[in-house]
C-alpha cells in the first residue's frame, strides 16, 4: 500500500466527518423552533415515560439475571457438539447418551431453581 | 471399556452418586430429619471411603486427561477420610441448620473437584478441578447468611482466589504458546526455560502458592479462616491445602525439572518467609481460628521444606506429615466447633482453666496440638522429623537452621495454649461441653490417629513403596 | 506490516491483562475489582485462541479451553455477585475499604 491510498482514506475520514458537522449546523439554523412541553420529554417508544431510570430495582431480577446468564452460558457446549453432529448420529449412540446425560443435569438443576421457588415473582 | 472406565473413576463416581442422591432428596423433601440425613451422608462417606481399598487399577482415561494410580487413590481416600471426619464433627452445627442438603453438595463438589484435580494429567482438567474445588468454597463461607464476619471473609475469599486463578491462567495460556500442549507429560519435555516459559510458570507458582497459602500469597488466610463457620474452616485448612499440595507433588514439581535451580531457589524463599511470618503473627493471635491459620501457614512451609528436596523420599515425608496433619488438625477443630457451637466463644483467653470443667476435651485439644508442634510420643513429631531430615539432604544449612529455630518458636505458642488449658487459673471457666456421640467418635478416630501413625512404623514405608513407583 | 500477526493479538491480551491486573489492586469497588479479574479471563481467552490459529492450526486444545473458561467465568461471577449482595445487605456498602471487621 502506497502513500496516496492512505490519502484516499484521509479524504473519506474528511467528508464524512464535514457532511455530519455541516447537517448538524445547517439543520439548526433551516427549521422552525416550536417548544412544547411534550417535544422536550424523553421518548420512549411512543409511551408515557415514568419515573427516571437510574432507579435501585429489586433484587429479584438479579436473581433472575444471574439463573439467565448461567444457564444460557452453558448451551456454549452445544456448539461444538452440533458441529459433530452428523458422524455422531452415524455411527452410534454415545453422542447422544453424553448430550442427554449433560441436558439432564441442567434440567435437575433448573428442577431445584423451581423447587426453591427462585423464580417465583410475588 | 466401560467396566474400565468405572474402575477407573470409582472414587470419583462414588463422590457424584452420593452428590445425586443429595440433590434427589432436595427435590422430593421426604425426610425432615437432619439428624437422619447426617447419619445418612456419614454412611454414604464411609463407604466410598472403603471403596478406595478394592478394585485398585493403574490406567488413563479421556485421551489421557485423567490418570490414576494406587498412589492417587491412596490421596484421595485421605481427603474422604478427612471430609468424613469433618462432617461428623460438623453434627451440632448442621443438625438445626435449615441448608444442610446444599451445605454438603457444595462440600462434596469441592471434594469432587479435588479429586480431579489430583487425577488430572492434563491442564484442562487441572484447571476445571481447581476451580470446582474452590469457588463452591467461597460459598460455604459464607454459610453464617446473616452475620457480616462470614460475609466479609466469603468476599476476600472469591476475590482472591478469582484473581490467583486468573493469574495463574494467563501463565497456562503461555505454557501452550511456547508448546504447544496441555498434557503433563509432554509438557514437562518441552519445557527448555526460555523467558517466556520462566515467566508463565512463575504465574503458575503463584496460583499455586496463593492456594497453600504460602507467604506472599497468605494475606486472604487469616482472615477467611476467623470469618467462615468452623467447620468450613477445618475443611480449608486441611482438605483444601492437602489437595493442592498432592498436586503439588505429581503435577507442579515435574513441570520444573528442567529447571531445578530456579526450582530450588524459589521454594527456598518461599520456605523462609511463610514458616518464619507465620509464626511470628501466630504469636499475638487471640481468637483462636486465627492463631490456627497462622500455624497452618508456618506448617506449609515445612511441607514445602519436605518437597523442595525433590526426591521420593522428600514426596513420601509430605504425605505422610499431611495424614498426620489432617488428625492432629481435626482433633483441634473438633473441639473448639463443640466450644464455638455451644457457647460462642472463640479466644484462647476462654480457654482458661479449660480443664478443671472438661478433662477430656482438655486433653484432646493439648495432645492435638502436641502434635502440630512436633513434641514426641506423637506422630507430628515423626512427620516433622522426616520433612526436615528429607529437607537438610539438600545441604543447606541455613535453611534447616531457620527451620529448627522456627520449630522453637511453634513449640512456644503451642503450649501457650496448654498451659491456658491446663494451669491459669480463671474463675469462670467454660461449663461442661456435652458433644454428639458423632463429634466424639470422630475426636476418637483423630487421636487414634495421632498416636497410631507415629507408631505404626509400616506406614511411611507403604506411602514410599506407592512414591517411589 | 500490513498484516496483522501473532505479535499483535498479543501485545492486545497483554494490554488486557495488565489493565485487569492494575484495576484489581487499584479499585475499591468490590464490583469492579470482579470485572478487572473478568478482563483479566478475556485476556486469557485472546491468547489461547491466537495461539491456537498461528501456530497450532491442526489441534483443538485451545479452542475448548476457551469455552471451559468462559462458562468457568460465569459461574464464578454469579458465586461472587451473590456474596457480595449478601454482604451488601449486612453492610450497606460494597466498598472494600468497609468490609474491615478482622485485621491482623
Amino acid at each position: 500500500m502506497s502513500n496516496t491510498d492512505y490519502l484516499l482514506i484521509f479524504i473519506q475520514f474528511i467528508v464524512a466527518g464535514g457532511f455530519v458537522t455541516l447537517v448538524l449546523f445547517v439543520t439548526h439554523f433551516l427549521g422552525p423552533k416550536r417548544k412544547t412541553s411534550d417535544k422536550l420529554e424523553t421518548f420512549e417508544c411512543g409511551i408515557e415515560s415514568q419515573g427516571n431510570a437510574r432507579l435501585p430495582f429489586s433484587i429479584k431480577y438479579f436473581l433472575t439475571a444471574i439463573l439467565f446468564v448461567l444457564f444460557d452460558v452453558e448451551v456454549i457446549f452445544l456448539y461444538p457438539w452440533a458441529v459433530n453432529f452428523k458422524e455422531f448420529s452415524s455411527t452410534n449412540m454415545s453422542g447422544f447418551i453424553s448430550m442427554s446425560i449433560f441436558m439432564g443435569l441442567l434440567l435437575l438443576g433448573f428442577i431445584y431453581i423451581i423447587k426453591k421457588g427462585a423464580l417465583k415473582w410475588e | 471399556m466401560n467396566s474400565e472406565f468405572l474402575i477407573l473413576m470409582k472414587q470419583e463416581m462414588g463422590v457424584t452418586l452420593i452428590l445425586f442422591i443429595l440433590l434427589f432428596l432436595k427435590i422430593w423433601d421426604g425426610i425432615k430429619e437432619n439428624g437422619i440425613l447426617l447419619h445418612l451422608i456419614n454412611v454414604l462417606l464411609l463407604l466410598n471411603f472403603l471403596l478406595g481399598f478394592v478394585l485398585n487399577q493403574n490406567g488413563e482415561l479421556f485421551n489421557g486427561m485423567f490418570a490414576t494410580n494406587s498412589l492417587r487413590v491412596m490421596e484421595k481416600s485421605v481427603l474422604n477420610l478427612g471430609t468424613l471426619i469433618i462432617s461428623l464433627q460438623a453434627y451440632d452445627y448442621l443438625k438445626s441448620h435449615k441448608h444442610l442438603l446444599e451445605f454438603f453438595m457444595l462440600l462434596l463438589s469441592t471434594l469432587l473437584g479435588m479429586f480431579f484435580m489430583i487425577s488430572s494429567n492434563n491442564l484442562l482438567m487441572f484447571y476445571l478441578g481447581i476451580e470446582l474445588s474452590s469457588i463452591p468454597l467461597a460459598a460455604m463461607a459464607n454459610f453464617d447468611m446473616d452475620k457480616i464476619k462470614s460475609s466479609e471473609a466469603a468476599v476476600k475469599m472469591i476475590l482472591s482466589s478469582a484473581f490467583a486463578s486468573a493469574l495463574m491462567l494467563f501463565g497456562i495460556s503461555f505454557l501452550y504458546g511456547t508448546s504447544g500442549t496441555l498434557n503433563f507429560q509432554e509438557l514437562v519435555s518441552l519445557i527448555t526455560g526460555s523467558p517466556l516459559q520462566v515467566f508463565a510458570l512463575l504465574l503458575v507458582f503463584s496460583g499455586f502458592a496463593f492456594k497453600l497459602s504460602a507467604v506472599p500469597f497468605h494475606l486472604w488466610t487469616a482472615d477467611v479462616y476467623e470469618g467462615a463457620p468452623v467447620a468450613v474452616t477445618s475443611y480449608l485448612s486441611v482438605i483444601s491445602k492437602a489437595a493442592i499440595v498432592f498436586v503439588t507433588l505429581s503435577s507442579l514439581a515435574p513441570l520444573f525439572s528442567h529447571l531445578n535451580e530456579m526450582w530450588y531457589h524459589l521454594l527456598f524463599v518461599t520456605i523462609i518467609l511463610t514458616i518464619t511470618l507465620g509464626n511470628i503473627f501466630a504469636i499475638r493471635q487471640d481468637n483462636i481460628k486465627r492463631f490456627l491459620a497462622f500455624s497452618s501457614i508456618s506448617q506449609v512451609g515445612f511441607i514445602l521444606l519436605g518437597i523442595s528436596s525433590g526426591t521420593a523420599t522428600g514426596a513420601t515425608s509430605a504425605i505422610y506429615f499431611l495424614v498426620v496433619y489432617i488428625f492432629s488438625n481435626l482433633g483441634a477443630f473438633g473441639v473448639i466447633a463443640l466450644l464455638s457451637s455451644q457457647t460462642g466463644k472463640e479466644n484462647i483467653s476462654d480457654l482458661k482453666g479449660f480443664y478443671q470443667t472438661n478433662p477430656l476435651m482438655g486433653w484432646v485439644l493439648a495432645i492435638s496440638l502436641f502434635s502440630l508442634g512436633g513434641i514426641p510420643p506423637t506422630a507430628g513429631f515423626f512427620g516433622k522429623m522426616f520433612l526436615v531430615t528429607a529437607g537438610a539432604a539438600k545441604g543447606n544449612y541455613v535453611l534447616i537452621t531457620i527451620a529448627a529455630l522456627n520449630m522453637v518458636i511453634s513449640l512456644y505458642y503451642y503450649l501457650r495454649v496448654v498451659k491456658a488449658i491446663f494451669m491459669d487459673k480463671n474463675e469462670t471457666p467454660v461449663e461442661p461441653l456435652r458433644g454428639s456421640l458423632s463429634l466424639r467418635l470422630a475426636l476418637l478416630i483423630c487421636m487414634i490417629g495421632v498416636v497410631g501413625t507415629g507408631f505404626a512404623g509400616g506406614f511411611f514405608e507403604h506411602i514410599y513403596q506407592l512414591a517411589a513407583k | 506490516m500490513n498484516e496483522i500477526g501473532l505479535t499483535h493479538i498479543l501485545f492486545v491480551s497483554t494490554m488486557l491483562f495488565f489493565i485487569g491486573v492494575y484495576g484489581f489492586l487499584t479499585r475499591k469497588n468490590m464490583i469492579t475489582m470482579l470485572m478487572a479479574v473478568e478482563l483479566i479471563l478475556n485476556s486469557v481467552n485472546i491468547n489461547f485462541i491466537a495461539f491456537n490459529k498461528y501456530l497450532y492450526g491442526d489441534k483443538l486444545d485451545g479452542l475448548f479451553f476457551t469455552i471451559f473458561i468462559i462458562t468457568i467465568a460465569a459461574a464464578e461471577a454469579a458465586v461472587a455477585i451473590a456474596i457480595i449482595i449478601n454482604l451488601y445487605r449486612n453492610l450497606k456498602s460494597i466498598d472494600v475499604d468497609d468490609a474491615d471487621i478482622m485485621k491482623f
